[in-house]
């Protein structure tokens, strides 16, 4: 009897899946680069056009220059700061307030604290766009109070939004290093410890079979 | 030497007795490995105890200082992110072994007697082991964190006469706040050294009782074997099996496990959009929520953790081996995990009218499934015995 309401159940379920899936929002799923050079292109837009309101307080100067940032760089963008500050924005928190009427939020881990992690990042930041009364709004985060600091709006034609999309890009891949420094040696180390553990266990099934030779002989109980 | 110094020990210390009696523990030979399950949680409790205490050693329990210090052992500490990633991994492990561990018990009929004190030592642990992981999620200090503990604290709210004093008992504080991040780190420091106990109690009760089987019935001493070599070996497989999955999370997937909120230092002026809790809380959340009425659904969520203390009593049948010969019992079964599985997902969800209503489907057929077994499982084993059934099975019932 129990099993007869199984099956309107689960397709419930699963119909119920769909409903919510389309009420949410659409995140474009956008590859993001993992790549060292992008990294580091992602590093300046951020050092010099997201650091004026943002800041990163988990990022100091020296871990850029351990990312791979020329040295001559990262001078630039510290001014007299030393090496082991964070990254502070260049603006005041309160001056942000009383322009933005909010403080910035910090960057550091700002790729991995939104649902939807680097898609959401992504799509927020190629989701302004003019509406009908000509204001600029945006899709994935309606209320914010940053303006649209890439022009994504404002682009002309494809080739234009193409280098848009490639600037979006580059700081999502920065950010996701900056929430996950050690990300790659993490993978890197990953593929060491499968391999470790693969042979492991088949040398320990070996032997297994090995000490159980004669209990298996004897067949079923 | 050694054997002097040996000798020397035991007039003192019962040292090889104990080693002999382990080692030489009468184990049946037809275990499946199913029954790995048990091991493999106590390699993770010894996983959890020893990246807890050097994590202890740079976290600072402290809500100013909590979140940040999360992100110095993930940045600054050598190795901080894989004690931090196995840790937090090995949370959702835990939990997901002692639920196999669990289903296995149920599917073999494991619980009947006379393993009820077995079984119930497990009930205690896995108690120990939910107040545990609750606490300790509140550490980090993220939003869900926060929110998680608020929420559940306030549960205590329904405690009658005395509702609001027992939230207050709990949190330390009229809020969930300083006075409560530190009681939850000393508690989660000081819960799994009492888990270590509750262990050993259950291993001397299992040593009492020994394995069951999967046959159920009891065996040949031709089919008993020692557990070492045979069993310690079989163990490690299924360890090194364990590890190759436990892995994967941590070195390449280890935030899938991890909750975007929770990235978001907590910020008791700001709710998150959806408060969810971590999955293996999901099912019981979930009936939680199916009860319109905060009591009801408090006491409908902890009837829904301690009613498989009752399973000994509720299984009248004297047909051995669980789920084997009886096909009733092993519907049953499949339902009730799949059943858990709908819950979770209700538990997950935001609350709409139709998942309110497939929750509360779900949570009868929860709770259907205990108050109807000791019905169906006596009507069944009227008609087993009727329809006929193993020789070895019908001699057992003699």
């Amino acid at each position: 009897m129990k099993k007869h309401f199984l099956l309107p159940l689960l397709l419930s379920m699963f119909s119920s899946f769909a409903l919510a899936n389309e009420a949410e929002l659409v995140l474009d799923q956008t590859k993001i680069p993992t790549d060292k050079a992008s990294v580091l292109r992602g590093a300046e837009q951020v050092a010099t056009v997201c650091g004026a309101c943002h800041g990163l307080k988990y990022i100091q100067y020296r871990n850029l220059l351990e990312l791979g940032v020329p040295k001559e760089t990262v001078d630039a963008w510290r001014g007299d700061k030393p090496l082991n500050t964070a990254m502070q924005p260049q603006m005041a928190p309160a001056d942000a307030q009383a322009a933005f009427g909010v403080v910035p939020p910090d960057l550091s881990l700002m790729a991995i604290a939104r649902e939807g992690r680097e898609h959401y990042l992504y799509s927020y930041l190629m989701g302004y766009k003019a509406n009908e009364k000509g204001e600029i709004e945006n899709r994935i985060f309606t209320v914010t109070k940053m303006p649209d600091i890439l022009g994504i709006s404002g682009a002309a034609d494809d080739k234009q939004r193409e280098e848009i999309g490639a600037k979006a890009k580059d700081i999502t891949a920065f950010l996701n290093w900056a929430a996950d420094p050690h990300g790659e040696d993490r993978k890197n180390l990953g593929i060491y410890v499968m391999i470790y553990l693969f042979i492991m266990t088949i040398l320990l099934i070996l032997w297994k079979k090995q000490i159980w030779r004669k209990v298996d002989e004897m067949g079923p109980v | 030497m050694f054997k002097r110094t040996l000798a020397w020990i035991d007039q003192r210390f019962p040292l090889t007795h104990f080693v002999k009696d382990t080692a030489e523990y009468g184990t049946p030979r037809n275990l499946s490995y199913w029954w790995n399950f048990g091991s493999l949680a106590g390699v993770v409790l010894v996983l959890q105890l020893v990246t807890g205490i050097f994590l202890a050693m740079h976290y600072k329990a402290d809500i100013a200082t909590a979140f940040d210090s999360i992100q110095h052992i993930m940045r600054d500490v050598n190795y901080g992110w894989l004690l931090r990633y196995m840790h937090s991994t090995g949370a959702s492990a835990f939990f997901a072994i002692i639920y196999i561990h669990m289903a296995r018990t149920l599917f073999y009929g494991s619980y009947r007697a006379p393993r009820e004190l077995l079984w119930w030592t497990g009930q205690g642990l896995l108690l120990l082991l939910m107040a545990t992981a609750f606490m300790g999620y509140l550490l980090p200090w993220g939003q869900m964190s926060y929110w998680g503990a608020a929420v559940i604290t306030n549960l205590f709210r329904a405690t009658p006469f005395f509702g609001e004093q027992v939230v207050h008992w709990l949190r330390g504080d009229f809020q969930v706040g300083d006075a409560t991040l530190t009681r939850f780190y000393a508690l989660h420091f000081l819960f799994p050294f009492i888990i270590v106990g509750a262990v050993l109690v259950h291993l001397i009760a299992l040593h009492t009782v020994k394995s069951s089987n999967p046959s159920g019935l009891e065996l040949k001493q031709k089919d008993i074997i020692p557990f070492h070599p045979y069993f310690t070996i079989k163990d490690l497989v299924g360890v090194g099996a364990y590890l190759m999955v436990f892995s994967v999370f941590v070195f390449f997937v280890p935030n899938t496990l991890i909750e975007a909120a929770n990235n978001i230092p907590a910020n008791p002026m700001q709710t998150p959009a959806h408060i969810v809790p971590e999955w293996y809380f999901l099912p019981f959340y979930a009936i939680l929520r199916s009860v319109p009425d905060l009591a009801g659904g408090v006491v409908a969520m902890g009837l829904s953790v301690l009613i498989f203390a009752a399973l000994p009593y509720l299984d009248r049948s004297r047909i051995s081996g669980g789920a084997v010969y009886r096909p009733v019992y092993r519907a049953m079964f499949f339902v009730f995990l799949v059943n858990m599985v709908v819950l979770g997902y209700v538990g997950a969800v935001p609350p709409t009218d139709r998942t309110i209503i497939i929750g509360q489907v779900a949570t009868l057929v929860y709770f259907g499934t205990f108050l109807f077994l000791p019905f169906v499982s006596k009507k069944e084993e009227a008609f087993l015995i009727k329809r006929g059934l193993p020789p070895a099975v019908m001699d057992s019932l003699k």
